[in-house]
């Protein structure tokens, strides 16, 4: 038992610790090192920081239409997959890779493909007189942008959990609700739904907690921009810390971030429990 | 109770532990480590941007190899974007791992800032060879490695920002070429006549320009030599902000009015897609860094133009005169180092005079020394390329073409980054963007201990 918690306190309790002192202190770049205590003076100025602020209002945008989309269109397709047709083993196969490419690739990959210029998407869309669209270079697309390459890479792991919480449904419920003449809106409405709540529950905190690290993707195709309307916080936090060497902020945000994150993470528990008795 | 109070004292032991590895540090030898033998050669490591660490490691280090065999080099690739944080956190461990650091134009404050780095001109001065001719480096690119009076780092890739031309869109097109004369009024006069239909399709598949657009820190360089060129500074002598006014508003616009006439999704362009539509022929004119030139103008495997379609030249001339951006790497040795005359005597050899002759004719790295401009160039294809150096040089001498020289030079670009963005995007206007750049670099450096 001591090893683990030894290690526990190193590999996550000393970063931790370690962030929260850094955003109390003014970091000294010429020994790299925190070193004068400021108390709340970095958290003063990041809750005064209209950049920091903007981040976070992008974050929030990017989940509130990120994880429902990601959750109907899983489970959705989930459905799709459960019933036997030719080729589904194929497809569930395919379903994989976006999965297994690494989220920079994938968000580089996307931004050549949405180029106006000589992305194959515009090419596609001019053949019907559509664009050049400017899926990058505009503000609002480039949001859009982001949430079609993040779901595109996501939406697959919601799938596959869904199969999962499907395939281990109890089959005799069906058959005493097929017994009982239920048609299949009612099956679906009355017996599928509350059986997999859990596991919809499930699925959603796990991508909660995926979706609110968002950082790579956006880094990749869009860099934040334009301006900031992809500049989610995570980005944020990592450039003003590693590019603007502004340590003792970045620590603040990430600090504040995490307990934005723990207080939401404990909320959606406390409702996917409540849910999960209400069925 | 006591389980806890065990667990607290195991983890103070261990944070002790994690501390306590910072606390000793190395010193290096007064003999610098030597030069080696061949039965002991020495080992250094240098580290260097992954956009040129593999040509180093290939072809630089096995040149030097030949001068001296019993200096073995291993050059190690970091991303751009991770490179300055790791050179920090390098130069202020306790230990050495790198003997050599490289650094961009900006960063060299912050990485002499931290202690870390030696004078070369006067900690080094023991192992300086007497040949080794400080005095023959032109000094806009020797200064890239100055900070606070001392010589941190020496130019090991002299770059600036300068104005490619393709010549036959221009002939196409039927607009005289652009020179160091050329003022951004004739530019944007011309810029028109530029976007071109050239397959006859009706459709334009030409365009005027392809530079930096995108949210990046190189993106508001574009603007700055604007600014520069017409007279203005972003900081003044006292270090406050001097761009909040109608210069900085009509340099920023003048980025602005550029994306008229650049190729659809030009605004997301940052250093490859400009390149490439340049070297596709897409784009009459490419503000873009001089290094490119050989895979631009020669290399065939990397461009579809020859040699006689490519011009270089100097960005458009505002009312002081035309515009180029300083972009110097330079290389400096670390303080910890247990090999710093191998160090030193590496990067001797790559600054030497015949150091940037191999350099300029095989790697097609600009020379930083008034002798290796002014003399008969290593291949023929430098002589253009030189003649822009050195009105590149001038123009940058003349009108301070560079990033701030400060250790928050890098906060700076990103909130320039940021503002540019905006602007470019049309989520501001230039003034609003220039303002709000303005009030948050004066935030930012007066939140560091300077005067605003």
């Amino acid at each position: 038992m001591a090893p683990a918690l030894v290690l526990l306190a190193g590999m996550l309790l000393y970063p931790i610790i370690y962030t929260v002192w850094v955003s109390l202190s003014d970091f000294d770049l010429s020994t790299f090192q925190p070193s004068g205590w400021v108390g709340w003076k970095n958290y003063e100025a990041v809750l005064a920081d209209p950049g920091f602020l903007q981040s976070l209002k992008v974050t929030g945008v990017y989940l509130v239409v990120a994880l429902p989309l990601q959750m109907v269109l899983g489970f959705g397709l989930a459905f799709l997959l459960n019933v036997e047709w030719r080729g589904r083993g194929l497809l569930r196969a395919l379903f994989l890779i976006p999965m297994v490419v690494a989220p920079v690739v994938a968000g580089g990959v996307w931004r050549m493909l949405l180029d106006p210029l000589w992305g194959v998407v515009n090419y596609a869309l001019g053949l019907v007189g559509v664009g050049p669209v400017e899926w990058i270079g505009d503000p609002t697309l480039a949001m859009v942008s982001l949430i079609l390459i993040d779901t595109w890479r996501w939406t697959p792991f919601v799938v596959l959990i869904a199969s999962a919480g499907i395939m281990a449904l109890p089959s005799d419920v069906y058959e005493a609700a097929r017994s009982d003449g239920a048609n299949r809106w009612q099956t679906l409405r009355h017996v599928t739904v509350p059986l997999l709540v859990p596991v919809v529950a499930a699925a959603f905190v796990v991508r909660w907690l995926g979706a609110v690290k968002m950082f790579d993707i956006a880094l990749a195709a869009t860099k934040g921009g334009p301006g900031q309307a992809t500049d989610v916080v995570n980005l944020y936090i990592y450039e003003k810390g590693f590019r603007g060497l502004e340590f003792g902020s970045a620590s603040s945000m990430a600090t504040v971030v995490l307990l934005i994150t723990m207080i939401i993470t404990y909320f959606l528990f406390r409702i996917s429990r409540r849910l999960e008795n209400r069925w | 109770m006591r389980r806890f109070l065990r667990l607290g004292a195991v983890v103070t032991a261990f944070g002790l532990t994690l501390a306590g590895c910072g606390s000793s540090t190395t010193e290096a030898p007064a003999d610098g480590g030597g030069l080696g033998t061949a039965e002991s050669p020495v080992s250094i490591r240098v580290i260097a941007n992954d956009a040129f660490a593999k040509q180093w490691q290939d072809q630089l280090v096995p040149e030097f190899a030949k001068k001296h065999p019993n200096i073995k080099v291993t050059v190690d690739g970091v991303p751009y974007n991770d490179q300055l944080a790791k050179s920090m956190l390098e130069l202020t461990s306790p230990t050495a791992t790198y003997d050599v650091i490289l650094g961009d134009d900006p960063w060299f404050p912050q990485l002499a800032k931290t202690g870390g780095l030696v004078d070369l001109k006067t900690d080094l001065a023991k192992f300086t060879d007497a040949g080794y001719a400080w005095d023959d480096f032109n000094p806009s690119p020797l200064a890239a490695g100055q900070w606070d009076g001392h010589q941190y780092g020496v130019p090991v890739r002299s770059n600036l920002l300068l104005m490619f031309y393709n010549r036959e869109l221009y002939k196409k097109a039927k607009v005289a070429e652009p020179t160091s004369e050329t003022t951004w009024e004739q530019y944007f006069a011309d810029a028109p006549k530029l976007v071109q239909d050239t397959d006859g399709d009706g459709k334009p598949d030409a365009w005027a320009v392809g530079t930096y657009f995108t949210k990046d820190p190189l993106t508001p360089t574009i603007w700055q030599t604007v600014l520069n060129s017409n007279g203005g500074r972003l900081l003044d002598d006292d270090l406050k902000v001097s761009f909040d006014d109608d210069a900085g508003v009509k340099a920023l616009q003048t980025q602005i009015d550029l994306l008229k006439y650049a190729p659809p999704g030009a605004s997301t362009y940052q250093f490859n897609e400009p390149l490439e539509a340049f070297r596709q022929g897409k784009v009459a004119t490419m503000f873009m860094w001089g290094s490119v030139y050989k895979g631009t103008a020669i290399d065939k495997a990397t461009t579809t133009l020859s040699e006689d379609q490519v011009g270089i030249t100097t960005l458009p001339a505002g009312s002081a005169g035309p515009g180029a951006h300083r972009g110097i790497w330079s290389a400096g040795v670390a303080k910890k180092s247990a090999h710093q005359a191998a160090a030193w005597t590496f990067l001797q050899w790559v600054t030497s005079k015949e150091g940037e002759q191999w350099v300029g004719a095989n790697l097609g790295t600009f020379p930083a020394r008034d002798s290796t401009l002014q003399g008969t160039p290593p291949a023929p294809w430098l002589k253009p390329v030189y003649e822009a150096i050195t009105k590149g040089y001038e123009a940058i001498s003349k009108g301070q073409m560079w990033r701030p020289r400060l250790p928050e030079s890098d906060a700076v670009q990103q909130i320039l980054a940021l503002q540019t963005s905006r602007a470019m995007s049309g989520q501001a206007p230039a003034k609003d963007a220039v303002h709000q750049a303005a009030v948050d670099i004066s935030a930012l450096l007066k939140s560091k201990g300077y005067a605003q």
